[in-house]
């Protein structure tokens, strides 16, 4: 398991759930699990690629 | 006749109050069974199986079920953040004595994904609440 797929599983069950609790029709759902999936995932994307110049250590490997 | 009118809105605002009392404590102890009380069958399977999913997946990663300790303070926020979980975190508390592992490399993965079902059981609740008092469909 990387460290990507674990976020986008996170992304993907957070965008989920606040599409269940806030939408009611399936265009509405679909379009903000879209938009909230792609912001998590890309946002995180974004973030690491601004601290890549900064490295904090070396990375910790997953099994 | 003015006395019948009072007595009936006591009366309907006492049995909305208590309505509103048993799903919001359903919906805390079960994700999603306030929904299931107030009839939202399919939403209410939903948030069982994104909350639940999101608890399982922290507890295989070995994350940290939080409890309160003296010298971090932001650990109180962390654990009322995982007691939105209510029963299975009572479970894995008190009667699985589940803790986590630190030195798992997903500790701080698990963490979060834990935390994370916490707060949304918690809005879950909130939920409930507004539909019982008509402020949602």
């Amino acid at each position: 398991m990387s460290h990507f797929f674990l976020m986008t599983v996170y992304a993907l069950l957070v965008s989920a759930f606040f599409c269940v609790l806030w939408k009611r029709d399936r265009r509405g759902q679909i379009k903000l699990f879209l938009q909230l999936f792609l912001g998590l995932v890309g946002g995180g994307i974004l973030a690491a690629w601004l601290m890549y110049p900064f490295p904090a250590g070396p990375p910790t490997p997953f099994p | 006749m003015s006395d019948g009118s009072a007595t009936d809105q006591i009366t309907e605002a006492s049995s909305l109050a208590r309505r509103a009392w048993q799903a919001a404590v359903a919906a805390w102890l079960v994700p999603g069974a306030g929904h299931l009380l107030l009839g939202r069958k399919r939403r209410a399977a939903a948030f069982l199986v994104i909350v639940m999913s999101a608890l399982v997946i922290g507890l295989a990663l070995d994350g940290n079920l939080y409890r309160v300790e003296p010298d971090r303070p932001l650990t109180l926020l962390l654990t009322l953040g995982s007691m939105g979980l209510g029963g299975p975190y009572l479970f894995l508390r008190f009667v699985a004595g589940y803790s986590g592992q630190v030195v798992a490399p997903g500790f701080e993965y698990g963490s979060a994904f834990i935390v994370t079902a916490g707060l949304m059981n918690m809005l879950l609740v909130l939920d409930v609440l507004d539909i019982v008092r008509g402020r949602k469909e």
